[in-house]
């Protein structure tokens, strides 16, 4: 490892900066350093160290003073929003932003949740972990019906990068087989228990296209000497994930990337260095490096590079590009095409459907599976007879009630303790992720006056689901009621909901990819059309939301362009 | 690193869901990581980390039979002892301890204080109040100086909204059970001793034979 990883001041041009430390920039960094070049990771928050910082990890409920919960005082003050995000908890709260030091704003009647993982690892630290991979109809969506601008990418330009990503992370899962949802370099899949064996029997029986699969999700059901050789071993089935995992079980940054990186001595990390902008020579069309205000003391800093990737997440990328005026970019560097901060999307979570399972009285699952089972989106194929656009995939799994679910009937005493002490019914419950259309109105721009503490213009958001979302949401939740009362659920109930975008944390679009420069920011190598030396690689790039859950083509698209950049570096030509 | 891997390596941490003594369990939870991660990494975890000091901090004791000596953070004394009598009605000591055993009462205190708002407190304490009043009213005597068998009937009266109670104060009730029981079901004996605790499971199994009397799994990672 380098001597000093962590650097804060320093004169030297690199060849490559990293803005941003989470699932892309990880990656950036150890593909960057891996080919060779001197690199620089850019973090605005603080240094969180493997194992060590993992501060809330496996202390069981009565060893936190608030038995998991977080106090009112500190939830008012600094968690405001942070507290929205189902894994927001007294072992977790440490990796989510302090809401006070980072406002923003919405148009008025619209409302999006923004949530914020400002420390070294970003949100790879706390994601969801479930990982998919792009299917060919997908990257075909948008120009087969019209919404939104065609992906400049098909399933071959990036298979292979996928591939190459899922060995290095570890993603278990089982080999499916479908058209529209490519199979991958799997570890073995998590077990079904019972009843969802019995149901995915069931549904091959009845909706022969509606297959049930397991989540394929980037933990180490079985760790190759890869995994063991970063210091990975299987996952232990805590389902404690968003506290940090010693064990590696899961990919983060800290588990997998950012060890690969920092063995080549390639590695320079500057935390605590919020990229206020980018220095952009208007001679020579280049980026020259990034100006940085100091997460403490608001000192400002620079730093140099002869590419600049920008991986710090979709509305943070795009916020840092806005930011980046000159006289040739007025309106952010890039954007000459001016659809910077346009056609942002999000995840639809909005619907779903419930019911108990009948039987399996005389056995119980055991340990804590991380992931849920996954039927993947049906309706892939364009279909004029919906009254919506797109689909949803839904996801679900089956258990057994516990305490919190029997605690709420009649009754006192020894045989109410008793009742509370035993396994309850199976239940099983199917819930919506949908597609969310790129439209232009949806954005996000700076606030005319109000800025943050380090002197960044705060955002401003205007960002609402449309008809063609609601629909789909009103489909999803009556397809699963009939589907879960078709394979012999009773007591099925269906809902649809009516949140806001956000809370699925897919943040997607605002400096999207695309053939034609006049309506696009990147190329199809997520390369600034504009500044040959420039990159982003995060969910900024996204054409189209899809259906599935997006990290898993952030790491994708971020690996395949350091390999396109570090060829075209090589070639005189960046 | 590989030659402290093996096929199987979760035999080591397996163990640690045998044991209920689970201030034992992050201890163990070290020693199956240091067997799992290899010596020189997990030489690197003890030396001053979180987990180290984590492991240095022994528990504060199962309070059981505490003395109620003063006022809570929310409730006066007197309704502190009120609460305690609720808890030992509603989970009562069985063959593990009850809800009055392992201070539910105190927890509920801290709990309302830090977690909830005014509401919510205004709610718990009318409640008991209510109670008190009822007990008052049909045996002249406050709540605390019931029989077991009074405060028991009293109880099931207000849980099923009936006789003295209407549906709003059962709904009251119900809220307080739920605290109630939060409150035992995280205790380290509600956990780990009435119900099961696996702190590392070491894997998933679908399907392990289970029967009625079996106790389901008090351990449910970070969502209680």
């Amino acid at each position: 490892m380098t001597e000093n990883l962590y650097i804060n001041n320093t004169k030297e041009v690199y060849d490559a900066i990293v803005i941003g430390s989470g699932i892309s920039g990880g990656w950036a960094a150890k593909e960057f350093c891996e080919r060779g070049l001197k690199t620089l990771m850019i973090e605005r928050g603080r240094v969180v160290e493997h194992r060590k910082d993992y501060i809330g990890e496996n202390k069981a409920p009565w060893q936190q003073p608030l038995r998991t919960k977080v106090d009112n005082l500190l939830v008012k003050e600094q968690h405001q929003i942070q507290q929205q995000c189902y894994a927001f908890t007294d072992a977790t709260k440490h990796f989510f932003g302090n809401d006070k030091d980072l406002p923003y704003t919405t148009e008025k009647g619209t409302n999006f949740t923004w949530i914020r993982a400002n420390q070294l690892g970003g949100k790879s630290l706390l994601w969801h972990r479930q990982s998919y991979r792009l299917g060919e109809y997908d990257f075909n969506a948008n120009k087969s019906d019209g919404f939104g601008n065609d992906w400049p990418i098909r399933s071959q330009d990036i298979e292979k990068w996928y591939s190459h990503v899922e060995k290095h992370a570890g993603i278990s899962g089982s080999l499916d087989n479908l058209e529209n949802l490519p199979d991958g370099e799997f570890l073995p899949p998590f077990e079904m228990n019972s009843p969802e064996k019995a149901l995915q029997a069931k549904f091959a029986e009845l909706y022969p296209q509606r297959p049930l699969i397991m989540g394929r999700t980037a933990h180490l059901t079985k760790p190759t000497k890869l995994h063991l050789s970063q210091g990975r071993v299987k996952c232990q089935a805590r389902n404690e994930c968003h506290a940090g995992c010693s064990f590696g079980g899961y990919f983060s940054t800290q588990s997998s990337t950012l060890p690969a990186a920092a063995a080549t001595n390639n590695l320079h990390i500057a935390p605590n260095s919020v990229v206020h902008s980018l220095i952009y020579d208007e001679k020579t069309n280049r980026v020259k490096g990034v100006r940085v205000i100091d997460n403490d003391d608001l000192t400002e800093r620079e730093y140099f590079a002869k590419v600049v990737f920008v991986c710090a997440s979709t509305i943070g990328s795009t916020q840092i590009l806005m930011n980046s005026t000159s006289k040739k970019f007025p309106n952010g560097i890039a954007n000459s095409s001016g659809v910077l901060g346009h056609y942002l999307m999000d995840h639809n979570y909005n619907a779903g459907a419930s019911g108990d399972i009948e039987g399996f009285e005389d056995e119980i699952d055991r340990g804590r599976r991380p992931t849920g089972l996954m039927m993947p989106n049906f309706y892939y194929k364009p279909d004029a007879s919906r009254n919506f656009l797109r689909g949803y995939a839904l996801a679900g799994s089956a258990y057994r009630e516990g305490w919190q679910s029997l605690q709420h009937q009649d009754g006192l005493g020894a045989d109410y303790k008793n009742k509370l002490k035993q396994a309850g019914k199976w239940r099983f419950g199917l819930y919506a992720q949908g597609e969310m259309l790129p439209r232009f109105e949806n954005q996000m721009r700076f606030h005319p006056t109000l800025k943050d503490k380090w002197g960044m213009p705060q955002i401003e958001f205007d960002c609402q689901f449309s008809d063609n979302e609601t629909n789909m949401m009103i489909d999803a939740a009556q397809q699963a009621e009939k589907m879960l009362k078709a394979v012999g659920l009773k007591n099925v109930s269906s809902q649809v909901m009516n949140g806001p975008p956000g809370l699925a944390i897919h943040e997607l679009g605002t400096a999207r990819m695309g053939r034609d420069p006049k309506n696009s920011i990147l190329n199809a190598y997520n390369q600034s059309h504009d500044i040959p030396n420039l990159f982003v690689t995060d969910g900024a790039s996204f054409c189209s939301s899809a259906v599935q859950n997006p990290s898993l083509t952030f790491m994708a698209l971020t690996v395949r362009a350091v390999d396109y950049c570090v060829k075209e570096m090589n070639a005189k030509r960046i | 690193m590989k030659e402290h891997y093996n096929e199987e390596p979760y035999i080591e941490v397996s163990c640690i869901e045998e044991s209920n003594m689970a201030n034992e369990s992050r201890r163990k939870f070290l020693r199956g990581l240091s067997f799992l991660v290899g010596g020189t990494v997990a030489t690197a975890l003890v030396s001053g980390n979180s987990l180290a000091v984590a492991m240095e901090h022994s528990l504060k004791p199962v309070i059981v039979g505490s003395d109620l000596l003063s006022d809570g953070k929310i409730f006066p004394l007197s309704q502190l002892k009120q609460l305690k009598d609720i808890c030992a009605i509603v989970i009562p000591k069985t063959d593990t301890l009850g809800a009055a055993e392992v201070n539910t009462h105190g927890f509920i205190d801290n709990q309302l204080f830090h977690c909830y708002g005014k509401a919510k407190q205004t709610k718990i304490k009318q409640l008991l109040i209510l109670i008190n009043d009822v007990a008052k009213k049909n045996f002249s005597r406050s709540f605390t100086e019931l029989s077991q068998d009074q405060q028991f009937k009293l109880l099931t009266e207000l849980d099923q909204g009936k006789a003295n109670f209407d549906k709003k104060q059962r709904a009251d009730f119900k809220a307080l059970k739920q605290l109630i029981c939060f409150g035992y079901y995280t205790s380290e004996v509600g956990a780990s001793q009435e119900l099961r605790y696996l702190a590392v499971p070491g894997g998933y199994k679908g399907s392990i034979p289970y029967k009625g009397s079996d106790a389901n799994w008090g351990s449910q990672g970070l969502y209680y």
